[in-house]
């Protein structure tokens, strides 16, 4: 069977929606069975654009829903919010997707985000002023650090199906939340109760072994969300986020049922970066085209600067290596002076390459950071081979080239094995 | 990477869990609602906006309001459930930047539980919730009128809308029903719905000439509603209206219609665009369409801007090309 993991190399925003729309539709991987979600929750926005001009920012649906019949899974890995699972049903309904609570499954272990998780979360980094991390305010980082320190009291999407559990870990997390941080704006227990019983009445909450039956049953693409460099032992500490957004949870997953997927590298053509942290190659004299990035109350705003080739062989070597690369935004590239930083330097010295640390070690990354925070990039004369370059950074060919936002704007580059068998599907290329 | 801009409320969202599971999606009339619902309430409402924001520069005030006693019979229902495709259909096919949409119920104030319901200007799909809400009169009808005068009042004394305040452009008002409004706003009504205290009762030509300075006004008529082919009605619209009273043969094409009226307005498509689009999308409604806009299309005389105030620094009323 022939699986497909999509990871975002960068710091999210690579265009992991457009590819997996495209992996789905009739050009790419078809037919498709199941998106599934390997890593953070409500907080992802991965855009999709249709040829007819619909258009929908994905949070927990996958974003192969366009297409018709395509499910979405929503793994143990994954923080749920059932309350937004609602508004983007409901938003999907209003361009054209009626179905998608229908074509939705959820693992009952996956833990839930709820409203107390998030105003907690909000408190914290009002709290931290200027030194905010750049977290979304979905609470995804609350909910997982609080299943770390109460991991048998953590509401789990399964216990939506059992009241009376569901009211007991409810109650005692507002309740330690509201002992460490004072009282927090959340609506009554009672009628968060309800809301998340009318959810588990609707989707189907699921055992572990349900995924391994549909990997059985037909190809699954497993849709990372945010990006390598803020994975939460990989990224540049403190400026990470609570979820691994490597291969690994999907590679776990995939294991557990027997099966083995291809390893697909999403990168843009130039960086781009949500909020505070390390952006060595950041320029904020680069005026590019971004439709659905805006600023975030809670993110601050959406920065943009040249290709790192050293951070994105960092990405590729800390996940374990990619298979195949999509290389996407090519349009942009081909209409703006974009450079290619393959050197920094650094206290005086010239870097070529960022070498991974220890597995989990937090005090490495955190040196990482202050290193990263000092070095200035070194870029290359104009002219450089682009596609040589991004194929050496990361070992691993192109196999598909976005020029557009839409599904029509992907084609499949020289070197991909299934070429010729579906070129008179996909569109002209520019 | 993003915004979270999915979340929601927990009422709305167990309401959608429940619309999804085959509950009513008109939850709150079939609920057994006997009152209007606090949030589409008119009394004691100072005003409803319509603004312009950062995300949403070029605000359009949109008003949809219909007509939800019997005598309109499975009308309300039909638009209920056909409504929430309206905004989606006006930014996909880029009729409108920014529309803000409010919806809104007409009863009888000399009889019904629910005269008048008033939704909030909204630019993304909450205003569905609003739709959800409105309650429904069941019986009535008969005697050939609501109260249409109150929601004209409402709407020219008690919205503020940037697209006119600022920009000069009217906004699109869409009464949908099949009967007549009564000769003049009742201070007793006033009162009692609404809380204004008029000091006398106000004349119906007075608040039409001042709904229309404001609201580009529109009456659909649907075909098969109850008072088909007697002319009294259509005659009254006529006399008020003008050219903007359509009549509509399908209700199912409703959406498209208000679409296209806007589109038209907007100078966004001419009524060929228009239909062309509504086929891309998949609509089937073109003919329909086609027919009730016939004469709008055809001679788009009435497009009226109005200057906008001397002392504001924006564009002033010019049309867009």
């Amino acid at each position: 069977m022939n699986h497909i993991i999509v990871v975002d190399l960068g710091y999210g925003d690579a265009g992991k929606g457009a590819v997996v729309d495209w992996l789905c539709s009739p050009f790419g991987n078809a037919p498709v069975h199941t998106v599934v979600r390997f890593n953070g929750g409500a907080q992802a926005a991965h855009n999709v654009l249709t040829p007819d001009g619909r258009h929908h920012a994905f949070a927990q649906f996958g974003s192969g829903s366009f297409t018709p019949g395509v499910r979405t899974h929503l793994s143990r890995f994954v923080v749920v919010d059932p309350l937004a699972l609602a508004a983007e049903a409901w938003h999907l309904a209003s361009v054209g997707i009626h179905d998608a609570l229908d074509r939705l499954t959820v693992d009952r272990d996956a833990l839930l985000a709820t409203p107390y998780h998030q105003a907690a979360n909000r408190a914290r980094e009002l709290a931290r002023g200027q030194n905010r991390h750049g977290s979304c305010g979905m609470g995804i980082g609350e909910t997982a650090s609080y299943a770390l320190c109460h991991p048998a009291d953590a509401p789990r999407a399964g216990d939506c199906a059992t009241p009376r559990t569901l009211t007991r870990k409810l109650a005692t997390l507002a309740e330690r939340l509201a002992d460490e941080l004072g009282p927090l704006d959340t609506p009554p227990l009672a009628d968060l109760c309800d809301a998340y019983r009318v959810f588990a009445a609707k989707v189907p909450l699921v055992d572990p072994d349900y995924l391994s039956r549909v990997l059985h049953a037909g190809p699954a693409v497993f849709e990372g969300a945010q990006g390598v460099l803020l994975d939460e032992w990989r990224g540049f500490h403190p400026y990470t986020t609570w979820s691994t957004t490597t291969f690994a949870n999907a590679e776990t997953l995939l294991a557990e049922a027997g099966a083995t997927a291809t390893r697909l590298g999403v990168i843009r053509c130039y960086m781009t970066r949500h909020g505070p942290g390390p952006f060595v190659t950041e320029d904020p004299t680069l005026e590019l085209p971004e439709q659905h990035n805006g600023r975030n109350r809670w993110q601050g705003p959406f920065r943009v600067g040249h290709f790192d080739a050293l951070a994105i062989r960092y990405a590729a070597e800390v996940t374990g290596g990619v298979d195949e690369v999509a290389l996407t935004h090519q349009d942009v590239a081909a209409r703006h002076e974009l450079r290619l930083c393959q050197a920094y330097q650094l206290d005086g010295q010239r870097v070529e390459r960022l070498e991974p640390g220890p597995a989990r070690d937090l005090q490495h990354q955190e040196q990482l950071t202050r290193r990263l925070l000092r070095a200035r990039p070194v870029y290359d004369a104009p002219g450089v081979d682009w596609q040589a370059v991004v194929e050496q950074t990361t070992g691993a060919p192109i196999t598909l080239a976005s020029h557009g936002p839409t599904a029509l704007d992907k084609f499949l580059s020289q070197h991909h094995p299934a070429r010729d068998h579906v070129t008179h599907m996909r569109g002209t290329p520019r | 990477m993003g915004s979270g801009r999915w979340s929601t409320d927990v009422y709305t969202a167990a309401a959608r869990f429940r619309a999804a599971t085959g509950a009513s999606a008109f939850a709150y009339s079939d609920g057994g609602a006997r009152r209007v619902h606090p949030a589409l309430d008119p009394h004691g409402v100072d005003i409803r906006e319509s603004r312009d924001s950062a995300e949403h520069p070029q605000s359009l005030a949109i008003a949809v309001l219909f007509d939800v006693t019997g005598s309109m019979g499975s009308v309300p229902r039909t638009l209920q459930a056909k409504l929430p495709q309206l905004l989606g259909l006006l930014l996909r096919k880029g009729y409108a930047k920014d529309p803000q949409i409010l919806f809104g119920g007409i009863g009888d104030a000399t009889c019904d539980r629910a005269p008048l319901q008033i939704g909030q200007f909204e630019s993304d799909n909450r205003m569905d919730d609003d739709l959800s809400r409105i309650l429904l009169e069941g019986g009535g009808g008969g005697q050939k009128t609501e109260s249409y005068e109150l929601a004209m009042y409402f709407m020219t004394r008690h919205t503020s809308i940037d697209c006119h305040e600022k920009r000069g452009r009217r906004g699109y008002l869409f009464l949908i029903g099949d009967e007549m409004a009564y000769p003049r706003i009742k201070r007793a009504e006033a009162r009692r719905l609404i809380g204004d205290k008029l000091e006398a009762d106000i004349r119906l030509e007075h608040i039409t000439a001042a709904l229309k300075q404001k609201w580009d006004a529109y009456y659909i008529l649907p075909e098969g509603a109850y008072y088909q082919g007697d002319t009294e009605v259509l005659d009254f619209w006529h006399a008020r209206f003008g050219q903007n009273v359509i009549e509509l043969a399908d209700l199912d094409a409703v959406c498209e219609t208000i679409a296209l009226i806007i589109g038209l307005g907007e100078d966004a498509i001419s009524l060929d665009d228009g239909l062309a689009d509504l086929a891309d999308v998949g609509s089937v409604a073109g003919p329909v369409v086609s027919k009730a806009l016939a004469t709008i299309g055809a001679g788009r005389g009435e497009l009226i801007i109005s200057p906008a105030p001397a002392d504001l620094d924006g564009p002033s009323g010019n049309i867009r090309l």
